[in-house]
């Protein structure tokens, strides 16, 4: 389908030049989206997939009318819109079920907020809980149910609204992976029915083979500020087969396109300036648990894998592992060539090492980057002791899209490690270890 | 509360109720019931709309409690009524109305601090000058200063209810477009019931605190008195009558173990509902009544009813536009809310000019003197929270450590933590009295009473809830008694403790007010303090002197909450909390 060619009336919802920023009290405005423009066309299923922090809820929000954007506008059919969509539903990560209400009562409720009368919350309901196959359950709480069942309460109560675009925010991460199998394919089925709403889904996701699966058209973002990467295109037959060769194609192809904008391969590496620029580079935050074990992952598979294995072989959200990968590549313990994730002589040597002398390579590696070299200038300056305040005020002078709150704890737990720093969490000071 | 001895003992009674449970004699139980209640509320009726007599003659017969301890309850009742009738409105509106929480929020916090006996003159003043010729203006009185001694506490709890609801269940309510209105119904209301539930039965028991006083009371040459448990008391006091003193204790114990099975065990298990942890628990409270009661025929007809109009085809209804005239609506909700707010600020200004007014009767050597009580008294609430700590902890852990001794102990320890303190006063200062100590070292002994039960009670859940796996841990590393002591009980209680403490502060400030002043057999017993200054200034009707100690109470006990215990709440919800 060629977007041009798409007729106007065509297309549901669109968002135009939307950007998106949050005041952080003091400092400049954190920007978290910037210059969206995205269309959800007719009968189109639609998947939003990307790195962490790369604003995909937040986007999914924006289209719902959830969230105001700063800059932009929503369309709906053609005409600009502000506020909550008529017959908006969305699906939410934990279910946001009602605890003390029963799966009937969580429907009907909603069907009651819309003013229908009670034959057709009757009527509606029923058919909800019936398309999702929950008919045995009116009764029971949510408390009762696997969280399969639960979401399938959630799917019932979005449904039953009658909603022309369903909003999905990571629907399947909160139920186990043999569940997710059923729950995806049921989404499918209720979507394909053309005749009948939902006529299209916009889904927030971060498992590839899902999005593949599921989309016709997957949008890729990159983070901060969150920006559409590049929108690739599902041409897959349904039903999908996830073993068939072009399937795995277009899988890899997605891998590609992640690790050539998250992990690219030509780093440019400037000529060490005589007078050190104010420029620092953003901190990923890495756990260094999650570091150290992908670290002898690595060295168990021969010193390099496949990213993508990683994430099949270890069942970790592909951010999550992505995050890791790159807070190892900052200290150069790992590159990545293509998609490979491999050890440098230096990650050789830390993975073999006893505990002490892991500690004296992080420390050095730390001590390269220019961030914490500017934390511990700063806490000489201070005499050993730096206030909290202090530091999230430097990094969002020097990191202006960054989550200052966020880098502080990555460079707490950094430091911590490296026998760097210590931090005293009820003074809020940091000092020499 | 007391459910397990009630189980135990109801296990027991089962099997004689066996032939009545078949035959379904609980319908008659029922309308029995129903009966005595309808009869209890004409009493009352005649006994509110009665003439006005200012001084009710107490009648000392133990066949007169009954209907004394009746007439009290059913304030206690009215005062919660109230009680949660302000919690709505005012919670609600400190949530919702960020501007209005800037005021309220503090107003409540002040109020907190008020003791009880600063509402009493003028309240019983204007409302007698407003009911001259019934006992309406009386009883209002008395119920209003009982809603005093519970409202604050459960509005504080709804309010933090109401800011905490999770964002995913609030944006659910708004992506399907719940009004106010469903939302309070649908998931404020019920996200807050678990915390107003547990608030209330404390307010309940907290309201008890002073039924003596506000029951009979004296304010200069005049004399108040209605008929009810706290005067009775009062007058066995008076005159020295131990068995009448023993009689009405125990018509409190009853009123409150009655209260506690009848109302709050039921609520407690129909609140169940509301809990917010997904996870069925293992150890469900049980109520005998909700047990029995659904044993009943009538009843069951009742529920069966409710249930079939629920699902019956219902008539087909106007359908209602969606969100008709909300932005109106909303214009006249915010116009009223402004026009409540202007109010408030209104009343907040005269009222505080018209007490710097008032206490420019002080001179500045009564404010020297009235420091010195301050003081004297901050010493011994301090004193006595310390003795309290230093005998509760070791009770508590070791009642809390042991399944057997928790299960006799906590029920117990829970009806004397909602016993009201001052009806144990004369006993103890006869005792005192017979080894030669004064009220000045024994007022210590008197506020001890009334609150060590909160730290040991709080000790005890504390100790109840520290995980089996580090219990275990510390046994598997062969920890000596003083290691757990250190490394796991008394760390891993610290939250409790913490709560217990400024509960049992709180107390011991209120009981200062008796504890310090006391009338025991025709003679005032007193000493030097802020309490004595308080209750004395209330009994001469010296309103300028009641005021300023007032205020000088309040204000000692804001700043040694914002000094003292805010901090150790941080202190015990970073450090010390069990979670995460």
């Amino acid at each position: 389908m060629d977007v041009k060619t798409a007729k106007a009336d065509n297309i549901i919802l669109e968002l135009k030049g939307v950007q998106k920023s949050y005041d952080r009290g003091t400092g400049k405005p954190l920007r978290v989206l910037e210059d969206i423009n995205l269309a959800i066309k007719r009968n189109e299923f639609v998947c939003l997939i990307g790195p962490s922090g790369c604003g995909k809820s937040t986007i999914m929000r924006i289209f719902a009318g959830l969230i105001a954007p700063t800059k932009g506008q929503v369309f709906f059919h053609g005409k600009a819109t502000e506020g909550l969509l008529d017959n908006v539903a969305i699906v939410f990560q934990a279910f946001a079920l009602y605890p003390w209400m029963t799966v009937e009562a969580n429907v009907e409720n909603v069907l009651k907020a819309k003013g229908l009368d009670r034959n057709d919350i009757k009527e509606r309901t029923n058919h909800a809980i019936q398309m999702v196959g929950l008919e045995g359950f009116e009764e029971a709480y949510p408390r009762e149910l696997s969280g399969g069942m639960k979401q399938r309460v959630g799917m019932a109560r979005a449904l039953s609204v009658d909603p022309e675009v369903l909003f999905m925010d990571e629907p399947f991460s909160s139920v186990d992976a043999l569940t997710a199998e059923g729950l995806r394919a049921e989404v499918l089925d209720i979507w394909d029915d053309t005749g009948r709403n939902p006529s299209s889904v916009l889904m927030v996701s971060h498992d590839i083979p899902e999005v593949v699966f599921m989309a016709d058209r997957i949008v890729v973002l990159s983070a901060n500020p969150g920006r559409i990467r590049t929108i690739v295109e599902n041409p897959l037959p349904r039903p999908r087969d996830p073993r068939s060769p072009e399937f795995l194609r277009l899988v890899d192809e997605l891998h590609d396109i992640i690790t050539s904008t998250e992990l690219p391969d030509i780093q440019v590496t400037t000529v060490e300036p005589s007078v050190e620029s104010d420029i620092v580079e953003p901190l990923p935050n890495g756990q260094y648990a999650d570091m150290l074990g992908l670290l002898e992952l690595l060295e168990a598979r021969g010193g390099a894998s496949d990213l993508f294995q990683v994430v099949a072989h270890t069942h970790v959200a592909f951010e999550k592992v992505l995050t890791t990968v790159k807070g190892l590549e900052m200290l150069e313990l790992v590159e990545t060539p293509k998609r490979m994730v491999q050890l440098t002589p230096l990650g050789l040597e830390f993975v073999q090492a006893g505990m002490d002398d892991r500690k004296v390579i992080w420390r050095k590696q730390l001590l390269e980057l220019k961030l914490f070299r500017v934390v511990k200038q700063l806490l000489d300056l201070r005499e050993g002791e730096l206030s909290r305040e202090e530091v999230i005020q430097e990094i969002s002078g020097r990191l202006p899209m960054e989550d200052p709150e966020l880098t502080f704890e990555t460079i707490v737990a950094w430091g911590r490690f490296g026998e760097l720093f210590a931090y005293h969490k009820h003074r809020g000071v940091l000092t020499f270890e | 509360m007391f459910n397990q001895i009630f189980e135990s003992v109801w296990g027991q009674a089962n099997a004689l109720f066996y032939p009545f449970r078949r035959r379904r004699y609980m319908d008659v139980v029922v309308v029995l019931a129903g009966l005595s209640i309808l009869f209890g509320l004409v009493t009352l009726g005649r006994q509110w709309t009665g003439i006005h007599r200012p001084v009710v003659e107490i009648n000392l017969s133990p066949w007169a409690l009954p209907k004394y301890t009746f007439f009290s309850m059913m304030r206690g009742l009215a005062a919660y009524a109230i009680s949660l009738g302000f919690t709505l409105v005012y919670a609600f509106w400190a949530a919702k109305d960020s501007r209005a929480e800037k005021l309220l929020i503090p107003i409540l916090d002040i109020l907190q601090s008020i003791p009880v006996l600063g509402f009493m003159p003028g309240l019983v003043l204007a409302l007698v000058g407003l009911f001259p010729h019934s006992n309406l203006g009386l009883e209002l009185a008395a119920v209003i200063m009982i809603f005093t001694g519970q409202a604050w506490n459960m509005t504080f709890s709804l309010y933090h209810s109401f800011k905490s609801v999770p964002l995913e269940f609030q944006e659910a309510g708004t992506v399907y477009g719940f009004t106010w209105w469903q939302r309070l119904k649908w998931i404020e209301l019920p996200f807050g019931t678990t915390g107003l539930v547990w608030n209330s039965m404390m307010s309940m028991a907290g309201g008890w605190f002073f039924l003596m006083i506000t029951e009979a009371f004296q304010l200069g040459d005049q004399d108040f008195r209605l008929p009810g448990l706290g005067s009775y008391m009062s007058v066995a006091v008076e005159k020295a009558n131990m068995p009448a003193m023993l009689w009405a204790i125990l018509a409190m114990v009853t009123m409150i173990v009655f209260l506690d099975q009848v109302l709050w065990r039921p609520i407690v298990v129909l609140a169940q509902r509301f809990r917010i942890e997904d996870t069925s628990q293992g150890d469900a409270p049980r109520s005998w009544l909700l047990r029995l009661l659904r044993r009943s025929r009538l009843i069951r007809l009742w529920e069966a009813r409710r249930v079939h109009r629920k699902h019956a085809p219902p008539p087909a209804a106007p359908k209602k536009k969606a969100a008709s005239g909300g932005l109106k609506g909303q214009a006249l909700f915010r116009w009223l809310a402004n026009l409540a707010l202007a109010a408030l600020a209104g009343v907040i200004v005269w009222g505080a000019v018209a007490l710097v007014l008032f206490l420019g009767a002080i001179t500045r050597g009564t404010w020297f003197t009235l420091a010195k009580a301050g003081g004297l008294t901050l010493s011994r609430v301090l004193i006595s929270t310390v003795i309290g700590t230093l005998w509760a902890v070791p009770a508590g852990l070791a009642i809390g450590l042991s399944d057997r001794l928790s299960r006799i102990f906590q029920p117990v320890v829970q009806v004397a933590a909602s016993f009201p303190a001052p009806m144990l006063f004369p006993m103890v200062i006869l005792v005192l009295a017979k080894f030669g100590i004064g009220l000045n070292y024994g007022c210590i002994l008197l506020m001890l009473l009334g609150t060590q039960w909160y730290i040991l009670f709080n000790v005890i859940a504390g100790a109840m809830a520290i995980p089996g796996d580090m219990k275990e841990a510390a046994t598997s590393f062969h920890f000596s008694r003083w290691q757990r002591l250190k490394v796991l009980y008394l760390p891993a209680s610290f939250p409790y403790l913490v709560t217990g403490w400024v509960t049992a502060a709180g107390g011991a400030w209120n009981a200062s007010i008796v504890a310090e002043y006391y009338n025991l057999n025709g003679a005032t017993l007193q000493t030097f303090g802020l309490g004595a200054t308080i209750s004395k200034a209330a009994y001469d009707r010296n309103l300028p002197m009641l005021a300023a100690s007032c205020l000088l109470m309040s204000t000692i006990v804001v700043i040694f909450n914002r000094l003292v215990w805010k901090r150790c709440y941080k202190l015990a919800f970073t450090r010390y909390s069990l979670d995460k």
